[in-house]
């Protein structure tokens, strides 16, 4: 159960884009056609590997109607990565997608790694959201993109892991701070003990970190 | 769809069982291959099952408070707050009354609900039906424009304008109650009584189900032209989009439950704009209608729409605060009820207070569904039901349900004391709905062994109470996780410092 370092994300987007089922893929590998509602917040754990290291990742699933966002917005104070999610066979909640991204951005860490996700990605003959037009939003606003479907776990895995993984160079740009824990970071149980010495152990452990990339 | 046969209760409503508590122990016993060890008046408590024979004294206790010409209502709830009876349509009834939809004066119950069911079909007509109509003649006739109201009349107070603001309400609600209890079946399935009202052949009104297929429909319209693409795409294929096929089609001249939910949902809304529709409603009002939709007085299930209308529209008088936002941090507000229960939980377990506390989980974290939602997405549909006659029939009104909580709390101390913040987190997020199995034998076997007393007045008290185990593998570190078999309705009462005990 040990780990180098956790990171909190959010799952945001309109109700029914499959945000609670995207969670339930990723952490139990199971598809549930017609998942209960979501009120207020569904959390979920897993621990992933990048470059070697154990990264555990605490995911905050939240409610998608806009009147639960004053509750939502707690949620988002100290995430680490948020996944932005629209289903490509509803263009209504791709055309939400800027108003979300403005209520992540204000309420987050400025660092914060967002990744856009197009979900449902098996119901193609349903499509109503080009891939391109999702890439193109993602570019223009800075985002990773990928479409998903949490029906066929296709991209599952990837979305999750690849926030990771950019939240991760992000910490070995330096660009976290990760002894502040607003920023949705926390370094595992035993670093706490080498970093917990002093600065100069920290500086060390995120020289360590740094280094460690430099080999990949 | 097959995931809902999947489930055990997915026969709920199996026209033949009295009730489903009945068949279902019934089929236990039978998958266990051995006899009976609890006679059905026994496990069902309130003789659900109308083969107990001789009646079950509880029903005549009942009959006796409700066969006054004038109810004593002190005397009703502190029946009700062990459990309703469902025989009869005993439930149905007292609940009507808890819920102050029917007075205390019997002689006036006939004509009130007459009165109010008739006004519930007005509503129908003005909200529902009379927009429709002006729509449906639009589409086939030209000069419909040329009258002095039609849909690009720029008025605020143009009826059509109202129409199309309402889809918005429509749309969301409709998203919502298509997936309402998604572990049973009962919500999918065709009603007995179709509104003849808006189903009427002759005139094919539009139903709100068409309403919403159009309204997907045109939104995407407007949205490809805004966005410069003067290409629309096939009408086929929107109508495939507006309409997904994962859910059933019924045939025309029937509608699902969900439909009659989606209705009055939608009637609340428009009636009080204030509030309108917040997710999480469509879980109150679930419960409600399928009590009274299984009414065994035919009579009255066939007015199961409008009464669950008034006792929705009188429980929500009673709980709108917590769905309301700007209300949050209030006295009133769902926040302050959250703090309630911990601080409950400093009084009567102050270790675990702490621990939670230390761990930095908050009640918002999970306290917020469950009340908000009054723990209907925490247990099987039959368990809520039982929870709710204690609720309804709590006179300071709600107050039992910080002490539920914080008996769910205390009832798996153990675990939370244990675990660390991730396995406490599942632990206190996974509903008993999402996370079914079917009925183990091994839960009851060692509620048994506890005495048979116990399990006689634990089973009284909350039949169908030990259904709700998590699945293994739920949890990160695969660990199976019961509620453990204390009855968390008698640890409620305790704090409570009421006598709750079975009768005999």
């Amino acid at each position: 159960m040990t780990y180098a370092y956790l990171f909190k994300y959010i799952i945001i987007g309109d109700t029914g884009v499959g945000k609670s089922c995207l969670l339930l893929q990723f952490t139990d590998k199971r598809f549930q056609p017609v998942h209960d509602l979501t009120i207020g917040v569904e959390f979920g754990a897993r621990m992933v590997n990048i470059d070697g290291k154990q990264i555990k990742l605490q995911i905050w699933d939240t409610a998608g109607q806009e009147s639960f966002r004053s509750i939502t917005r707690s949620y988002y104070r100290g995430a680490a990565g948020a996944l932005l999610v629209y289903d490509i066979t509803r263009r209504e909640t791709f055309n939400h997608l800027t108003s979300w991204l403005e209520d992540a951005r204000q309420h987050s860490s400025s660092n914060m790694v967002i990744m856009l996700i197009g979900n449902k990605s098996d119901l193609e003959s349903r499509r109503d959201v080009k891939r391109e037009e999702g890439e193109a939003f993602a570019r223009e606003h800075g985002l990773i993109f990928m479409e998903t479907s949490a029906k066929t776990a296709c991209n599952v895995e990837e979305a999750f892991i690849n926030t990771a993984k950019e939240i991760y160079r992000k910490i070995q740009q330096g660009l976290f701070d990760v002894h502040n824990e607003a920023n949705g970071i926390k370094i595992g149980p035993q670093q706490c003990i080498s970093t917990s010495v002093g600065p100069s152990a920290s500086q060390r452990n995120s020289r360590d970190v740094g280094s460690n990339s430099g080999c990949c | 769809m097959a995931f809902l046969c999947l489930h055990p209760l997915s026969d709920l409503q199996e026209p033949s069982s009295p009730s489903w508590l009945g068949s279902r122990s019934q089929r236990e016993h039978r998958r266990q291959g051995d006899a009976p060890r609890w006679k059905p008046s026994v496990i069902l408590g309130f003789g659900c099952a109308s083969f107990a024979s001789p009646p079950c004294p509880r029903i005549a206790d009942f009959q006796d408070v409700l066969k006054e010409p004038t109810i004593a209502l002190e005397k009703l709830r502190e029946l009700s707050f062990s459990g309703i009876p469902c025989e009869g349509g005993l439930r149905c009834l007292c609940w009507k009354i808890l819920l102050n939809y029917l007075p205390l004066e019997r002689a006036s119950w006939t004509s009130i609900l007459a009165k109010q069911r008739e006004l519930y079909s007005q509503f129908l007509r003005e909200m529902i039906i009379q927009p429709g109509i002006a729509k449906a003649n639009m589409g086939v006739s030209r000069e419909d424009v040329t009258f002095e109201d039609h849909p690009l009349n720029p008025n605020p107070d143009s009826r059509w304008n109202t129409y199309f603001r309402d889809n918005e309400v429509l749309l969301q609600i409709d998203k919502d109650v298509r997936r309402l209890c998604p572990d049973i079946s009962f919500f999918q399935r065709a009603t007995e009584y179709p509104c003849l009202l808006i189903l009427d052949p002759q005139n094919e009104f539009e139903t709100l189900r068409k309403r919403v297929e159009q309204t997907t429909l045109k939104s995407q319209t407007v949205a490809r032209n805004r966005s410069g693409v003067t290409n629309m795409s096939s009408p086929h294929k929107l109508s495939a989009s507006s309409s997904p096929n994962e859910y059933e089609v019924l045939p025309n001249g029937c509608e699902a439950h969900w439909e009659v939910v989606e209705r009055i949902l939608f009637i609340y809304a428009k009636l009080n704009p204030g509030i309108a529709y917040v997710q999480g409603m469509n879980e109150i009002v679930g419960p409600l209608y399928y009590t009274f939709a299984t009414d065994p007085n035919s009579e009255w299930k066939e007015h199961a729409e409008a009464d669950t209308f008034f006792c929705f529209t009188n429980l929500m008088a009673e709980i709108r605060d917590n769905f309301i936002k700007s209300l949050d941090d209030s006295q009133c507000g769902i926040t302050y009820k959250m703090e309630k229960v911990y601080s409950t939980l400093k009084d009567k377990d102050v270790e675990l207070y702490l621990k939670l506390q230390e761990q930095n989980i908050k009640p918002q974290f999970f306290a917020f569904r469950w009340l908000t939602l009054l723990l209907s997405q925490e247990f099987l549909l039959p368990d809520v039901i039982r929870i709710w006659d204690s609720l309804f029939a709590d006179d300071s009104r709600f107050d039992f349900l910080l002490l539920v909580c914080c008996a769910m709390l205390i009832l798996i101390r153990e675990q939370l004391l244990e675990g660390d913040f991730t396995i406490n987190m599942r632990l206190l997020q996974m509903s008993a709905r999402s996370y079914r199995k079917p009925r183990s034998s091994k839960t009851r076997s060692s509620l048994a062994a506890r005495g048979p007393g116990l399990e006689e007045k634990t089973l009284t008290l909350c039949p169908g109470f030990w259904d709700t185990q998590m699945p293994v593998g739920s949890q990160p570190e695969g660990k199976l996780q019961e509620w453990p078999a204390p009855d968390l309705l008698t640890l409620g009462c305790s704090h409570r410092g009421t006598l709750c005990h079975a009768p005999s």
